[in-house]
């Protein structure tokens, strides 16, 4: 029924993921944890999915002394991100859907 | 969220971005503390110039430009350096706030430099700048009352055409009041609302 829409944006926890890092282009893992108030296991997961599909990259860091993993957006995690929307409000039949 | 990955309608979708990127904006929001902080200075600064000018009668009123500079300047880097141990990760949103507020500053200097030098009154053109950066804070963070508070400092800025340097003081507080302290409150607000 929802054949057009990318499947992999189709998961609540991996659209509110990549939702964020619409806005905020980069985000460490505590962040989006508590951001999406998913558990660290199903995040890990899907950050994963997400690393596979080449929307985001995962850069792992210290700070302090303290081991930091930090999600950013790719360019084709836009590109998608922005298809996925734009598909929604053709699904929903106007252009002021998203606002 | 949830533990399973679960799948979603196009409305469940819309929902899920429309909350989550209201969410990620928010968290861009927490900056009334420099707004607080500058506009009672500002405003302090313009009451004691316009004092100290009309009042006293003191030609050397401009020094307590200084000393909003003193206390401002170490507060607010001592803030910076505190809330930054906090943030993991600056973002691209916040890195280019920043920005645009360095620029300001630079471009403030420069153009207080160039008054001085020509002897002409800096409150115009630093009102002007004021203006710019607060509208550019607000579309960055999506907040409108920054964006009524840019309008307000470029009028006030307008205003300086017919009034005195001693007016344009006065105009001055109320472009600040209405330009950082308003807004600045609202943001707190905002915030605040957001943590209960």
């Amino acid at each position: 029924m929802y054949k057009e829409l990318n499947p992999i944006l189709l998961s609540q926890l991996r659209l509110a993921i990549m939702s964020y890092l619409m806005v905020v282009q980069e985000a460490d893992f505590n962040t989006l944890k508590a951001k999406t108030d998913a558990s660290s296991g199903n995040l890990s997961i899907q950050i994963a999915k997400l690393q596979e599909s080449g929307y985001v990259e995962v850069i792992k860091t210290y700070k302090n002394n303290y081991p930091l993993t930090v999600c950013k957006i790719t360019a084709d995690g836009t590109e998608a991100f922005e298809a996925f929307y734009r598909a929604l409000k053709e699904y929903f039949g106007g252009p002021d859907t998203g606002k | 969220m949830q533990e399973e990955e679960k799948v979603l309608n196009p409305q469940e979708s819309l929902r899920v971005i429309r909350e989550t990127i209201d969410l990620a904006k928010n968290s861009l929001r927490e900056n009334g503390f420099h707004f607080l902080l500058w506009g009672w200075l500002v405003v302090a600064a313009c009451i004691a110039h316009y004092y100290v000018l009309t009042v006293l009668q003191e030609p050397k009123a401009a020094l307590v430009w200084l000393g909003m500079i003193v206390i401002g300047l170490p507060a607010a880097l001592l803030y910076e350096r505190r809330h930054e141990r906090k943030r993991a990760v600056p973002n691209q949103v916040g890195k280019w706030y920043g920005r645009v507020w360095l620029g300001f500053g630079i471009s403030m200097f420069v153009a207080i430099f160039l008054c001085m030098a020509n002897g002409l009154s800096p409150i115009p053109f630093i009102l002007v700048l004021v203006g710019f950066a607060i509208f550019v804070s607000g579309s960055l963070l999506h907040f409108k009352p920054l964006l009524l508070g840019a309008a307000a400092a470029w009028a006030a800025a307008a205003s300086c055409a017919f009034l005195t340097m001693n007016e344009q003081l006065l105009a001055m507080s109320i472009a600040m009041v209405l330009g950082y302290l308003l807004p600045g409150y609202l943001l707190n607000a905002k915030v605040a609302a957001r943590h209960v």
